[in-house]
């Protein structure tokens, strides 16, 4: 045959993995860049009309934020990580029972598929915010406080909701009833953890029971971060670190608890 | 190596458990080339997804060592709104081969032609499983898994997977599940029945055969 056949490299552990959930991270992106050349433009295009959208509202409705805080700005960075989280868990926990057939592909594993989806979603919204961001700071004049502790917020969301996906979506394997919940849950999510309101603007009863929600600390880190002392941020880093190892690590054990019940004749 | 000891498999059903494996074993190793007979229902489907590391045993071990293939010709993965070269690349990742090889490989193999760069949904079924077929002789490993197909198309693309797989198997371990006895008298050293839910060897492919027949 003339042709000339093609060989693997040999590789082991991290390389091997990280080469596992690269491609399947391109895979996932060419699917959701669609074919068109626009495609990365319709991806970042829900999160950032929904954005927009609601940020807009509430400007439009002409209450005014204490210290002359920009309106469209704050709701638009505290409704898109909210967003992230929303989406991360939606789609991510699907990853599971969505996925069985890539199994048959001996290298990829329960984890790299979350991995590669759920990095996909989180690097969409770290866009969209950062869009926001350069628009704050044109518009608005506004430069980030503390941008290294705003990313680590976002990405604290992101890690998050990777756990909470990865419960979830184990969960769902034992109890198929779980699926219908998720929705419910993360929408009802929206009004206990403070991406539209301050800690500040609340009775210290509410605000003491909201920060039990590690992502109540999350946006009110971001928001400091953001705009500086003009906030006045109620938040416990340590509890919301603890909550993300936790979650992650009950993740993961959930999957390897889900993997030998995954079947294809369900 | 790929080992399977005492493997079971059951299945829930409605009026009760089924057991389709009932304690498999065996021993695989480069250069063993095993053939599988089994009647209709004797549970080869599930042998070939435990087997393909897809769906894990209710009971026993298994020791994989190797890397396996998916089913040959199989289109696990593929998805099918990306086109045939995306697919492929996907496939190059994953397995940690050259790009630029695996693209040239699989749209020569495949004889696609303009079609390698469209979306594999506009394909035709007969492109799609040349597509499968190409994508499963682009990856080198160690153990090939055939579930029936092992060629697909008309007699000339035919004879070319079979090429193909003669190359492919020189240095690896085959175990092919099959109805077709020619292949398995042509590829296979050894073969055993699936019967009952286990796995009975014979002393030679001849012997499994015959056995076969005779159930």
């Amino acid at each position: 045959m003339s042709i000339e056949i093609p060989r693997r490299e040999a590789m082991g552990g991290a390389r091997a993995q990280i080469q596992v959930i690269s491609a399947l991270f391109m895979r996932e992106m060419l699917t959701r860049f669609g074919t068109s050349r626009i495609g990365y433009v319709w991806l970042m295009a829900e999160p950032m009309i929904l954005g927009t959208m609601i940020s807009l509202l509430h400007s439009l409705s002409g209450k005014d934020l204490p210290n002359g805080l920009p309106t469209f700005l704050f709701y638009a960075l505290g409704y898109t990580p909210f967003l992230m989280f929303r989406s991360i868990v939606n789609r991510g926990s699907g990853a599971v029972t969505n996925n069985i057939s890539l199994l048959f592909h001996n290298r990829i594993t329960l984890l790299d598929t979350m991995i590669a989806r759920n990095l996909m979603e989180m690097l969409v919204c770290f866009t969209v915010c950062l869009l926001f961001i350069v628009m704050g700071m044109v518009v608005f004049h506004e430069v980030p406080h503390q941008p290294a502790l705003l990313l680590a917020g976002w990405f604290m969301s992101a890690l998050l909701a990777h756990g909470l996906a990865m419960v979830i979506g184990s969960a769902q394997v034992m109890m198929e009833w779980v699926e219908h919940l998720v929705h419910p849950f993360t929408y009802l999510l929206l009004p206990i953890s403070a991406p539209f309101y301050m800690l500040d603007m609340l009775p210290q009863g509410t605000r003491e029971a909201l920060l039990w929600n590690p992502l109540v600390s999350i946006h009110e880190l971001n928001r400091w971060a953001m705009f500086g002392d003009r906030i006045n941020p109620y938040y416990d880093i340590p509890y919301v670190l603890a909550w993300i190892l936790g979650l992650n690590l009950l993740g993961m054990a959930g999957l390897r608890v889900a993997r030998p019940r995954l079947s294809l004749s369900d | 190596m790929l080992e399977l000891r005492n493997v079971w498999k059951s299945f829930e059903q409605r009026h009760g458990r089924k057991d389709v494996l009932r304690g498999i074993n065996v021993r695989l190793r480069r250069g063993d080339h095993l053939g599988i007979l089994g009647r209709n229902g004797a549970g080869k489907s599930t042998l070939v997804r435990v087997l393909a590391g897809v769906e894990a045993p209710t009971r026993g071990s298994i020791r994989r060592e190797m890397l396996m293939s998916w089913p040959l010709g199989g289109g696990y993965g593929i998805q099918s709104s990306l086109t045939g070269r995306n697919n492929a690349r996907f496939i190059a990742r994953l397995y940690g081969m050259s790009l630029s090889q695996t693209e040239v490989f699989v749209e020569d193999f495949s004889e696609l032609g303009r079609y390698f760069d469209e979306p594999v949904k506009y394909y035709s079924s007969g492109m799609r499983s040349r597509l499968m077929m190409a994508l499963s002789f682009a990856v080198d490993f160690d153990g090939y898994l055939v579930d029936e197909a092992l060629s697909t198309g008309d007699a000339r693309f035919a004879n070319k997977c079979l090429t193909m797989f003669e190359e492919r198997r020189k240095n690896a371990a085959v175990i092919m599940i099959s109805h077709n006895l020619n292949h398995v008298r042509r590829y296979c050293r050894t073969a055993a029945v699936l019967r009952n839910g286990i796995l009975e060897f014979y002393e030679d492919v001849d012997e499994a055969i015959a056995a076969y027949q005779g159930l």
